[in-house]
This record gives C-alpha cells, structure tokens and sequence, in this order.
C-alpha cells in the first residue's frame, strides 16, 4: 500500500452499514490488521473516483461519539487527529449515517466536523428510512451541516458513483461549527438540540408509530416462549445441518488425499522421504483439512445470524440466562462467536461496558466448544454410538456443547462474584436492528477469511508437527520390521511412556497422552497424531477407513487383554478435549485484551488443570456405569 | 400610588406567577410516567431524563420532546425512538419520564 496516497476515513455509529459501504467502495481490494499496539481490526483497501484518481480508505471503529475512554472511541478519535503511530491523518472523512435514525447519527458527524478535517456525509439505507415514511432532504440537511450529503444504498450499490464523485479534487472545505462556541460543559447539549433541529427540517417523522415487519416479527421471536422454542430450535438446526451438509465435501477432500497418496506412493521410490511425504505429510495434514467444509459450515450460519439481526434478538433472550451467571446479555455474542473461534470470541468483549464483566467472560470464553476441537468430537463421538444416525449424533455434540456451556457459565457465576461489585452499576442496553436478508458479500468474505485462517494453519503449523511427529516416530530405527516395535523404540515413544502417569488415571495410555500432548500447539493435531500412533491403513472407501479406524481404536487392548477404548475412557478423553485450554493464539489474545500475561497464564493453568480433573472424574463415574 | 407600594404589587404578581409555574410544573410532573410504567403499545413523548444514568440515554438517542414507544415489557423493555428498537433494562427505563403523545 503506497503511503502517499491521500487517505479517506470512515466514521460512523454501529449499525450504520459502514462495513457495508466498506466493501461497496473497495471491493475484493482490502487488507485487514490492527492499530498500532492494539488488539482494534483495522480494515484498509484502496478504490478510484470517476476521475481515475487512486485513494486510500480506512475503516475507523464504530462508535456512538468521542466522548467515552473505551478503545474504539480512542482509535476512531486519534485517527481522525492524526494521533496514531504509523497512521497519517485522513484527507477527508466520510461520515456514514442511517438515513432512518438521524436523531442519534449526525452527533457523530457534528464531533467528526469538529475534528477539522473536511467531511462528507454518506446518508446511508435511504430506502428503509423512506418505507418507514421520512421525508428526507438531503439538500437540506447539506446546508445545516455546511458539508456534502450524499444518499446511498450501500447494500445495492447505489449512490457508489456519487459518492466518490464527491470525493474528487478539491476536497470539500472544512466546515464551520458554531455549536461549539459557548460553555465547553453544555456542547453536548447544544449539539443534540442542534440534530434535532435539522432532523425537523431536512427529516421528518411521520406522526405515530408505524409497524413494520421486524416489529411483526419480534413479536414471535422475543416472545418468552415462543421465542425460545424458535431459539433452540434454530441452533439445533445448525448442528444437525454441519454434519448433514459437509458430508459430501468432506468425501471428496477425502478422496482426493488418497488419490494423491498413491500418485506419490507410485512414482517414488520406497524409502524414508516416500514414507515422509505419504505417511507424514499427507496423511497429517490431510486428516486435518478433512474437516474443512464444517468449519466452513458452522462460520456461514453465524455469519447468517449476524447479518440477518437474529444474534441481537438472541442475546436479549440470554439475558436472563446470563443474569443468573452474573453476565448481561451483552456477553452473549463474544461467548457464542466462541463456539466458531475464542479469538474473535475474546475480542468481541470489547462491546462489554464492565471491565470486570468483560474479564470474566474473556476467562470462560474457551469452554464454548470452538471448530477446531469438531475434528477430536468427530474421531470420538462414534466411538461411544452403537447407532449412527445424524439425530443421534447431532444429540450428543449438541449435549457436548450445552456441557461446556453450563460449566463456563457456572465459573463465570463465581468468578465474577470474586470479583466485586461495580463501581457503577451498568444496565442492560441494546440495539435490535431491522431483520435483514443476508448480505452474501460479507458472508462469504468472512468465511472465505476464516477458512483461509484454517488452511494457512493447517499448511503451516500442522505440517510442521506432522513432520516432527514423523521424524519422532521413525527415528531412532529400531531395526525390526513390526511397528509396533518400531513406534515403542522411537523418540515419540519414550516421551510418550513418560506421560502415561499423568493419563493412566484418565483410562488411556501414553499414545493417548502424546496426543494430548501434541494438541496443546493446536487441537486439529490430536486427530492426525492419533492416525500415525495407531497407524490406520486407507481402504478404498471412506466409510471402510472409518470403520478400520474405530475397529483399531475398539480393538486396541492393555497388555494384560483389557479393552482400551472403552465407554469411560473415550469419554474422559471428551470432557479433557471440552475444558482444555490448548490453544496458544488464544492465550495471546486473551494476554492483549486482558493486558495481563498473569490473567492468560492463570487461566491456561487453570483450565489445565480442570480438564484433567474433569477428565478423571468422568471416567470414574463412567465405570460405575460401563 | 406611590412607587414602594407599586413595586410591592408588582413583586407579590411575581410571586403568584412563580408560585403558579411551580404548581403547575409539579401537576405536570405528577402526570408524568416513567417508561417502565407506561403502557405496551402506546405511544408516548419523552419530557425529561431523571437519573444517572441520562447521558447514556441520551446517546442511545432518548432526548427530550422526541416520540417514543414501548413495543414490549419484560426484564428488559423494548421500545422504538427515532425509528430504532432498543431493548432496556427496567432500572434505566424508569429513568426516562413520558407522557402520553
């Protein structure tokens, strides 16, 4: 990105359609990062005028004003004073505003206005502020504020055009503020008296209320009982869809890892790099990215939620839920992100008022089973099903789910007590946004960008442990030709054996301890060490190689005869796969926004710690049962 | 007349007319009903933020003289200002006094 080019910033309120307008501007051409020093998305691309002139556009972070300390409003305000390290100031700022809820927008754009750099205004959604009966004048509404008004419909690309029509040279003058003369306390005031005012003349209401159909359709979906039903119902349906739907994908990731298998195998000469290439390599990594279309899956029905507005109406459900575990409402949404990554999970609690609040849903928020443990549950949860019907199996993940849930929301209960009360006692507020189709644009550059994340992970730090794995079991040779030998004379063995003490409680043995100890880098590796460790031959079919694969794992004995893959021991290894922390980027995160290494390591040994208990005392109850 | 005796008029006429804003403020007060109370379905005007939580209100977009109304009850209260739905809770909606538009 060449840092000559003259800069436009977005400003805009949360809600306004901003990242909408984002992607209407720059399409495919963005880069994503962060703030200098902070864990704050910065979104940047690059995009022409009419004229052929190159410009730079900034995203800022959505915020209702300035006037907060939260991190968001910092940013968007250093931003736009030139404050930030490395970020040179913007040349103009476009200020985004939902055309049906200019009451509460244009306080933003007046505090932008304020900053001194020109502005121009993108009066974004004017078709549902026109259905919902406004009368807008945009005209009008230019000539009070002293800067172009622009309307556009981001979602539809109108207004595009004219918008960067506005932005061409000379950039518009710095607009005058007269609202800001006069007592420095009472500017807010006069602020708001003054948006009210334009709104009067330049974008009037209809008098009373008219229904639309989100209103029609919150009647349903926030009702106390309804609502929830439609809540369960909603998210039973996601689960039971990952699994229906990725089948097929997943069949011909599959069959494509074979076939590749055996091109390598027929064109090269046996020998270590062969065995290093098809058992190592491929058979590594592919056992891992096997599990790519239900990530995809599960990224595009929350993606699906979000943009549609139901994850709001879902977290003003929660929030009686979460009352009880000492959360609000708003926790709901970093906590169910979490169940596709912690990542953006933990950065999400940024929208979190309470520092204390926030703190403790950071601490829990690994418990929601992310996509990278499926791969383990989908190796498992077979093992313990005599039937294998998707109802049965969704059931169980879906119990697997509800088990993390409730336990992180039971700490969160006491962890928050701890805590202490609040200094200043913060309510529950929240916008519920129009419902809304889907905007498949920003779907599937979302998925696209996680999937991406996924495979770069798969291509990066899983081939190389899939190399080390490799290497630790084929080196030393012992000499013999039986692997089992081979496997116990090797490097991965004897570090193996010394974790056995620690497992042996758990009902496995140091095979399933030097999975558990390789899938601390990342959990997707557990599934592929497991591949190597019991050395699973590939059949011809899928369902063959599964079957060859629960048959070894049923099979697989202690010395003295006794089965080890039993009902109490797989599932010990569930409830250890459920409450481990074994996720370093995660750990890094949480160090950032807590801006505590001490809170990261605390809750990586604490986590630890509980999962093995957890573990432990499962498989105990279990063998009263099994 | 002489002019202490007008002046003494003229401050008692003063004092009435205070007297009167004030009885009439505190009738209309009176009137007034928190956001919390108020009906489901109803439209109403806000008259004025009472709390301390108002410039958190006001940010959400509840100033005085706009419309206001309350679409649902509960734990947390839903209503519509400046064509938005928000969801409240009790405490912060008893700090919003309506009335009746």
């Amino acid at each position: 990105m060449s840092g000559s080019l003259e800069t436009v910033a977005l400003a805009g309120n949360p809600n306004a359609g901003k990242t909408t307008l984002f992607n209407a501007l720059t399409g495919a051409n963005q880069q994503v990062g962060n703030y200098a020093g902070v864990t704050v998305e910065r979104k940047s691309g690059e995009f022409f005028t009419p004229h052929g002139h190159k410009l730079r556009l900034v995203d800022l972070p959505g915020c209702y004003d300035f006037d907060g300390d939260s991190v968001d409003q910092q940013i968007a305000r250093k931003v736009l004073l030139g404050e930030i390290e490395g970020e040179p100031r913007p040349d103009v700022v476009v200020s985004v505003v939902d055309a049906s809820n200019l009451e509460r927008h244009l306080v933003l754009t007046l505090q932008v206005i304020e900053t001194g750099v020109p502005v121009v205004v993108a009066l974004n959604m004017v078709d549902m502020a026109e259905k919902a009966g406004l009368r807008l004048d945009p005209q009008k509404l230019s000539e009070e504020l002293g800067v172009p008004v622009v309307p556009v419909q981001a979602n539809a690309g109108k207004g595009i055009v004219e918008l960067k029509q506005a932005l061409r040279h000379p950039f518009p003058p710095v607009a005058d503020t007269p609202w800001t003369h006069g007592p420095e306390g009472e500017i807010g005031e006069r602020r708001r008296a003054l948006v009210l005012r334009m709104c009067e003349v330049a974008a009037r209401r209809p008098d009373g209320h008219t229904s639309t159909l989100s209103d029609k359709l919150d009647q349903w979906l926030l009702d106390p009982i309804f609502g929830w039903i439609a809540f369960v119902l909603t998210m039973l349906a996601i689960f039971w869809a990952i699994f229906s739907f990725a089948e097929l994908p997943m069949g011909w990731i599959e069959d494509g890892q074979k076939w590749l298998a055996n091109y390598v195998t027929g064109a090269m000469a046996e020998g270590d790099l062969r065995s290093l290439i098809v058992d190592g390599i491929i058979g590594g990594v592919g056992s891992v990215v096997v599990f790519l279309p239900q990530i995809v899956l599960l990224f595009l029905f929350i993606g699906l939620l979000e943009s549609s507005g139901y994850m709001a109406r879902a977290a003003f459900l929660m929030d009686g839920l979460m009352g009880k575990a000492g959360l609000s409402g708003k926790a709901f949404l970093p906590l169910f992100s979490s169940y596709a990554c912690a990542i953006p999970g933990i950065m999400a609690t940024r929208t979190i008022d309470s520092a204390k609040e926030r703190l403790t849903t950071m601490f829990v928020a690994p418990w929601m089973s992310c996509s990278a443990r499926l791969p383990v549950y989908l190796v498992l949860v077979p093992l313990l099903l005599s039937s294998e019907s998707k109802l049965t199996q969704a059931l169980v993940f879906f119990a697997i789910y509800v088990l993390g849930t409730v336990t992180a929301l039971i700490v969160a209960r006491i962890l928050r007590g701890k805590l202490g009360p609040e200094e200043m006692p913060k309510h529950f507020m929240l916008e519920l946004p129009p419902y809304r189709g889907p905007q498949w644009s920003y779907i599937f550059r979302h998925v696209a960008g996680r999937a991406w994340s996924f495979l770069y992970k798969a291509g990066t730090v899983i081939f190389a442990i899939s190399v080390l794995l490799w290497a630790a079991q084929t080196y030393p040779k012992s000499g013999s030709d039986d692997p089992a030998e081979q496997l116990d004379h090797s490097v991965i063995g004897r570090v193996g054996h010394l974790t056995e003490p620690a497992v042996r409680p758990l009902g496995l043995d140091w095979r399933g301890g030097t999975a558990i100890l390789t899938s601390f880098a990342a959990r997707e590796v557990f599934v592929s060490t497991m591949t190597q460790l019991y050395h699973v031959e590939e059949a011809d079919t899928d369902e063959e190689t599964w079957k060859r694969l629960r048959t070894r794992l049923s099979e697989e004995t202690w010395p003295d005869g006794r089965k080890m893959f039993t009902i109490p021991a797989v599932v010990s290894l569930l409830v250890f796969f459920i409450y481990a922390l074994q996720c370093l980027p995660t750990s890094a995160v949480v160090a950032r926004e807590s801006g505590s290494w001490k809170w990261a390591a605390g809750q990586f040994a604490f986590m630890s710690v509980f999962a093995w208990v957890a573990a432990f005392v499962a498989y105990h109850i279990a063998l009263l049962f099994f | 007349m002489p002019p202490e005796i007008l002046l003494q008029t003229h401050l008692n006429c003063r004092t009435i007319a205070a007297m009167a804003h004030a009885t009439a403020q505190e009738l209309e007060t009176d009137s007034l009903l928190s956001l919390s109370q108020a009906k489901v379905g109803c439209d109403f005007r806000i008259k004025f933020l009472n709390g301390p939580a108002c410039d958190q209100l006001r940010k959400l977009g509840f100033c005085e003289t706009l419309q206001v109304r309350k679409l649902a009850d509960g734990r947390n209260l839903i209503c519509s200002v400046c064509g938005t739905r928000l969801a409240l809770s009790r405490e912060l909606a008893s700090q919003v006094m309506v009335a009746v538009a």
